[in-house]
């Protein structure tokens, strides 16, 4: 027996303001209006303002552009209110009304950048983002703070190594079982260790791993309120990606803001609606949410090796939006040895592109605050976080090495990648 | 994987996992948000409805009414818990003082005088018998504490009291301010000093002043020492409009315990159904993106709270709904029924002794009184029969029976 | 005793009497007015808000619809603050019969009620949530209008040029001497006063009251008070009038006023307007009504019910009383009843009020022997700087294109808050009122409890219900006005704390479940746990600053 009350289902997003009973929760959990007056918090511009807003008369607000969507809103909030995509709505009114600043567009088109940096002329691109002059020029013609971290271009691609590398044998006994990595722009042009390690643990489980085309999920688009062309790379990624989900086929990532995009936030915020769309959501997982779910199959191997070492985690807040608990704490308290301490830290501050502008800039430095003194009180040399933005920001805050938790799991299996 | 699922992260969720934690279960708590932790006062009322003092009224309920959520666990399991909740907070140096023999009174944002049993150190010195003058001072800027309004009506109750408002320093101003702010900055050293001294000049015959509920969230008290070393007077906190400091004080103090002890805490995850067989409740499923996430249940406890914590869901045709499990619901039988024509009944409105009923182990019961699931415990304000806003019952209750159903439900044995 | 003379005595603070005060003050005719309570605290204050495109009455009550759709214009042009263009809408759903549409367009035509029939897909995407089902929709000139504010604008006008306005004043006996009316006896409700006024005329302008007024000069008038019950929605469900396009009944239109949505009306005759409720049974029908123009309005969140009354006057025998006419009537008691020195205006509409001003004032200033012509359909009305009615300004930052529209348009609170940067002073969080928006209020004369700064602020009716701005309000106001006269008892701000929960509680327990009731939980948790109001002193009874005996009970 199982019963689907209706009240949980939602009729839109705006309609889940009508939950809000002004306890300020959200207000009081906000890391961005903690830190600086432009933002005047959760409540102010989401529920509350969301009722002076009208679809057919200009946008009455513009402090809405501040909310760095990181969505601690919503986790705690105890009735419901979907604060952070009224928010991101109410920023992309904006956007259609005034128009995209060009350091905008540019910063949300993270597979372009990407194309442009990644390959063998990595180094000399590298070299230039790390002169400090340039990055006094960009900050000034553009607005990308000069400090802001920026990663390190990759000398090959993912898909480049993908493509060339051996595929492993599959026991011939064995049912053949395929998952789709979605690898995002992260690990195919800055990090791809990180779609080795998943490669490796999922083929160490069996998986035979597929790789159809992709392109960027389109979440720095939704961010930053360009919803159109965030409409046009989400029908593209949907067309690639139907085809395995309709077979079935789980779409497993590593890059959490890609699989929340892919699974509810492209959908719900564009209001694409269709088969085909909802078939891709349902099908696609966190990397450690469908290791979770292999263990509580009793299929996922516990060959782990033991790695004696305590370590701050940090669930980063996109993880947190997947609302799918502490899936790396899950799987990761299998390896004998290992000890993760979450750092209950909130936000890191960089929201994706947000601690990158160089108005914005402070206000992330000053939100990640908390979590990166956790971090260096902790001692440890190392940091484990799902999130590539959020990795790139603690190191740059913190000091210390940010992993995935991706790549401690291969290490514990052994996998050399 | 964590098989003992709480559903609740209000006080009584809370309490109830640390009992879990503690017996070894590794406790899941799974709450859809925040609980009413940060929405209420952050004392301990066991019992404020009437002038009977806490003891007494425990050890009358049994006699009195029988199905009270008191009566179904005992006096004695109501001195454990709190007992367990004081050794708690000590161990968090933000120590509960007070006790079951009387209630203090202590003086409300609106002048007020509200029993409390049991009260964090950091509101001690607002007991109303400690006599002499008493100076409330506050913000401006700060839209839920009024100091001339709280000390014209303690005056109007015969009370020494004078209202001031202080200045923010220029360095620490901003344009928005809720408690929690307020709390940021009292956190901050520089910050206490400037305050206490403006207290000293401000304090004239005052032997205790009382301030919002806002000082800081570290180390309350801390900044209370601090404060009075600066003004020469006794400090005491009075509660705010929510966000509650002392709710979320109390809120990070059992996460913190129940993580040291093994459990976890999950906020931002609503349980919306669950699954079971033979009195089992076998499994949960919470509200997640794309799909709803599968808990796996060898124990449950339930604590979602009432109307107000969501526990409970009425509609317009009069329905009333538990909301994670679907289980069966005690309440007044119509619409009609619900209200009362007074806002401030003292007898209250129906609706709100909504609930779960529950057997003497706080196992859900339906109406021909069978148990529904033998491994789920039920506490906090989901709890049928009374109303306990009205009794000033609320966080006693909570805390009793979450520490009961903890208990009980550790003790079960499949 | 005090006494006043006065040519003109307005007895009524609705629309219609304050608009006859600015008329009769814009002709230089010396003229004061009496309410009872605050201005529009009678029904003025209780209906829905809409400013009648006419489309309501085309087929039905032609002369009402040709007069709504005159007077629609003038308004337009006299008070745009007041108004906002939201435009109507007269949709066919499948539960209305099909015939009445073409009658509509037919009588439209003939009463020059602009209409034009859009694509039903045009509709739908105007109006998201509206029935899909539905066949057919006109689009009309509705409006909404903020009849608060509009009421105050009016009375500040006729104070501008010369008269007075006395709110708390109620009329204990008119004062008559042979066959003619010389004046009235008013207790002043605050200080307990009596006072006399001479006056060479009198216009009772009381509404649905207008019959017990008449008595007190033994005159008859039969007024039928029709109880139209309203509930309103917690934020926009629509922004756009819409209508049923069929013959006026009850719960066939939806009203977007301010940050709500208003659904209504019923329409059920009380013997008194002064005693009525609002039962079950009209909440379930106007939400059931409303699901054929909104599916699954009512599993939304509704705020608070409330109900006013029609002031419709009944000639003969009428049968239904949604077959009155709604066109109003002037009563001229010397021709009609033989007693000189007033007249009764009766009946009507809010969109209407300025002609039934006019047409009223025509009368009178023949008797006075005054020949200046009404000049109130031309000049534009002021807004009023006082209180916190909040009236259209210049733009502080000029991406805010919304603060330079001369009609009202729902962001412009919003657009305020953020220009200014004020969203720390906010005392009413839901409805955007801020501490100077209030202060200015709580300093304004006529002001007596929370209940009018609600009226004249909207404090308390956004989601919370006051949960959290009633506790602000009433410290707020003891601050400036409860001062160092109050020495005995709890202070009356205290008195005015538990009055107004009490006055939200009442209108919100109709339509009291799902979220609503979720936020009155919380609600009490904060009165009751953190504030303990109920523990709070007893303040002095004669301290309450709260008018007795004239507030409407609405008994759930």
């Amino acid at each position: 027996m199982m019963i689907i009350p209706e009240d949980h289902i939602e009729q839109s997003l705006e309609a889940s303001l009508d939950h809000c009973i002004k306890c300020n929760i959200c207000t009081a959990a906000c890391p961005v209006s903690a830190v600086t007056d432009l933002f005047p918090g959760p409540k102010y511009v989401g529920p509350q303002a969301q009722r002076f807003r009208h679809a057919r008369q200009p946008s009455p607000d513009e402090s809405v552009d501040y909310c760095s969507g990181c969505r601690v809103c919503n986790e705690v909030c105890p009735t419901g209110v979907r604060i952070a995509e009224l928010n991101a709505r109410a920023r992309a009114r904006l956007v259609a009304e005034r128009g995209i600043p060009l350091r905008n567009r540019l910063i949300s088109r993270s597979g372009l950048v990407g194309r442009l940096g990644a390959g063998p002329h990595a180094p000399i691109a590298n070299a230039l983002l790390g002169s400090k002059p340039l990055r006094m020029v960009i900050e000034r013609t553009l607005g990308i703070a000069r400090e802001a971290p920026l990663p390190a271009f990759s000398r090959y691609t993912f898909r480049s190594w993908f493509r060339r590398r051996r595929a492993p044998q599959i026991d011939a006994g064995t049912p053949k079982r395929q998952v789709v990595y979605f690898h995002g722009c992260s690990a195919n042009y800055y990090e791809p260790w990180i779609g080795k390690a998943v490669v490796a643990v999922l083929e160490h489980n069996g998986f035979e791993v597929l790789l159809p085309r992709q392109r960027c999920c389109g979440l720095p688009l939704l961010s930053n309120g360009d919803f159109a062309a965030a409409r046009r790379a989400h029908e593209e990624n949907v067309a690639f990606l139907a085809p395995y989900a309709l077979r079935t086929i789980p779409i497993v990532g590593a890059s959490t803001s890609c699989t929340l995009t892919l699974k509810e936030e492209a959908p719900e915020l564009l209001g694409m609606q269709s088969d085909t769309v909802r078939a891709v959501a349902q099908q696609t997982y966190d990397i450690f949410e469908f290791l979770r779910l292999l263990h509580m199959r009793g299929e996922l191997r516990t060959d782990f090796r033991p790695i004696e070492r305590t370590l701050p985690y940090h669930p980063p807040c996109q993880l947190r939006a997947h609302r799918i608990g502490r899936p790396a704490l899950d799987v990761l308290e299998l390896v004998p040895g290992l000890r993760l301490i979450e750092t209950h830290a909130g936000c890191c501050g960089i929201a994706g592109t947000y601690g990158l502008k160089v108005e914005k800039y402070r206000i992330s430095m000053d939100v990640g605050a908390p979590l990166f003194e956790t971090v260096r009180r902790s001692g440890a040399d190392m940091a484990l976080c799902d999130s590539e933005t959020c990795r790139w920001q603690i190191s740059h805050g913190a000091g210390v090495v940010a992993r995935h938790p991706i790549e401690i799991l291969a290490e514990a299996y052994g996998l050399v990648t | 994987m964590r098989t003992t699922i709480v559903i609740g992260a209000g006080l009584s969720g809370l309490m109830g996992a640390l009992a879990l934690a503690e017996a070894g279960l590794r406790p899941l708590v799974l709450a859809k948000g925040q609980g009413a932790t940060h929405w209420t006062a952050g004392t301990v009322d066991i019992w404020g409805g009437d002038e009977r003092s806490p003891r007494e009224a425990l050890q009358e309920i049994g006699a009195l009414h029988p199905h009270h959520p008191y009566a179904l666990i005992g006096a004695h399991a109501v001195e454990e818990a709190i007992v367990r909740f004081r050794a708690l907070t000590e161990a968090a140096r933000y120590p509960y003082v007070g006790g079951l023999d009387r209630n203090i009174l202590l003086p409300t944002s609106a002048g007020a005088l509200r029993p409390a049993a049991l009260l964090p150190v950091t509101m001690a010195a607002g007991d109303v018998r400690l006599g002499g003058t008493m100076l409330i001072a506050g913000f401006r800027e700060l839209r839920d504490f009024y100091p001339p309004f709280i000390a014209a009506n303690l005056a109007a109750q015969g009370m020494a009291a004078r209202g001031v408002y202080l200045t923010i320093p220029p360095a620490f101003r901003r344009r928005e301010y809720n408690p929690v702010t307020f709390a940021r900055l009292f956190d901050n050293p520089a910050f206490c000093s400037d305050i206490g001294r403006q207290l000293r000049a401000q304090r004239g015959d005052a032997t205790r002043i009382g301030l919002p509920a806002v000082l800081g969230l570290r180390d309350p008290t801390g900044v209370v020492a601090h404060l009075q070393d600066e003004s020469g007077a006794q400090i005491f906190e009075i509660p705010t409009l929510p966000p509650s400091v002392p709710g979320m004080r109390l809120f990070a103090l059992f996460q913190n315990a129940i993580e040291q002890a093994g459990g976890r805490v999950q906020i931002g995850s609503e349980v919306i159904c669950g699954d079971g067989r033979d009195r089992l409740l076998t499994t949960v499923w919470s509200e997640a993106a794309a799909r709803r996430q599968e808990h796996r249940v060898e124990r449950a406890l339930l604590a979602t709270g009432g109307v107000a914590g969501g526990g409970i869901r009425t509609d317009h045709m009069g329905m009333v709904r538990e909301t994670a499990l679907d289980l069966p619901v005690r309440a007044p039988a119509n619409r009609a029924a619900w209200f009362a024509p007074r806002f401030l009944d003292p007898q209250g409105h129906a609706i709100y002794t909504a609930g779960v009923a529950t057997d003497a182990h706080l196992r859900p019961i339906g109406t021909d009184g069978a148990v529904v699931y033998d491994n789920v415990t039920v506490a906090g304000a989901l709890l049928a029969g009374t109303d306990t806003v009205r009794e000033r019952s609320r966080s006693g209750v909570s805390l009793a029976t979450g520490w009961a159903a903890g208990r009980i439900l550790a003790e079960w044995m499949a | 005793m005090r006494t006043l003379t006065t040519d003109v005595l307005v007895i009524g603070g609705g629309a219609t009497g304050a608009g006859a005060l600015r008329d009769l003050s814009l002709r230089g005719i010396r003229s004061a007015l009496v309410e009872k309570g605050d201005l529009t605290h009678g029904t003025t204050g209780r209906y829905h808000g809409l400013l009648h495109s006419g489309g309501r009455y085309v087929v039905k009550d032609p002369q009402s619809a040709e007069e709504c759709a005159r007077e629609n214009e003038i308004l337009r042009k006299i008070m745009p603050h007041c108004i906002e263009e939201t435009g109507g809408l007269f949709v066919v759903t499948p539960a209305d019969d099909e015939s009445y549409a073409e009658r509509f367009i037919a009588a439209c035509r003939r009463t020059g009620v602009w209409v034009e029939e859009i694509p039903v897909r045009e509709a739908l995407r105007r109006e998201p949530l509206l029935n899909p089902r539905i066949q057919r929709a006109f689009a009309v000139r509705d409006g909404a209008a903020d009849s608060f504010l509009a009421t105050h604008a009016n009375a500040d006008d006729a104070r501008r040029h010369g008269a007075q306005v006395m709110t708390y004043h109620r009329v204990t006996r008119l004062e008559r001497v042979g066959d003619r009316i010389v004046g009235a006896l008013c207790e002043d409700l605050r200080s307990g006063e009596t006072v006399r006024i001479h006056a060479g005329f009198i216009i009772n302008a009381t509404g649905a009251w207008a019959g017990k007024i008449a008595a007190m000069a033994g005159l008859r008038i039969n007024v039928v008070p029709g109880k139209g019950t309203m509930i309103a929605m917690n934020h926009r469900i629509v922004n756009t009038v819409v209508n049923r396009c069929k013959m006026p009944s009850d719960g066939d239109i939806i009203v977007p006023i301010h940050t709500v949505a208003v659904l209504g009306t019923t329409d059920i005759p009380v013997p008194d307007p002064d005693v009525y409720d609002i039962t079950p049974e009209e909440v379930r029908l106007i939400l059931e009504e409303g699901e054929c123009l909104i599916p699954g309005v009512s599993r939304m969140r509704a705020l608070r019910a409330w109900a006013g009354v029609r002031p419709l006057y009944k000639d003969q025998d009428a049968g239904n009383d949604r077959d009155i006419p709604r066109t109003y009537k002037l009563l001229d008691h010397e021709t009609r009843d033989g007693v000189s020195g007033m007249v009764s205006i009766v009946g009507g509409k809010w969109t209407t009020y300025r002609l039934m001003a006019e047409h009223t004032v025509n009368l009178v200033a023949q008797r006075l022997g005054v020949t200046t012509p009404c000049r109130t359909a031309d000049l534009t009305i002021e807004p009023s700087h006082d209180g916190a009615a909040a009236a259209p300004r210049a733009p502080a930052r000029s991406q805010f294109a919304i603060l330079a529209s001369p009609f009202y348009m729902l962001g412009h609170r919003l657009a305020e808050v953020e220009a200014d940067d004020s969203y720390g002073d906010l005392i009413c969080e839901c409805e955007l009122v801020t501490r100077a928006h209030l202060e200015a209020a709580i300093r304004s004369d006529g002001t007596a409890n929370l209940d009018d700064l609600r009226r004249d602020t909207r404090l308390g009716m956004g989601p919370c219900q006051g949960g959290f701005c009633t506790y602000r309000a009433a410290a707020i106001w003891h601050e400036l006005r409860d001062g160092a006269t109050h020495t005995v008892g709890a202070p009356p701000a205290t008195a005015l704390l538990r009055h107004f929960l009490q006055e939200r509680w009442k209108g919100v327990t109709p339509t009291l479940w799902g979220d609503q009731l979720r936020q009155e939980r919380l609600d009490e948790l904060n009165y009751l746990e953190t504030l303990a109001v109920d523990r709070l002193p007893e303040a002095t009874l004669d301290a309450i600053e709260q008018p007795r005996d004239v507030v409407i009970e609405e008994v759930v």
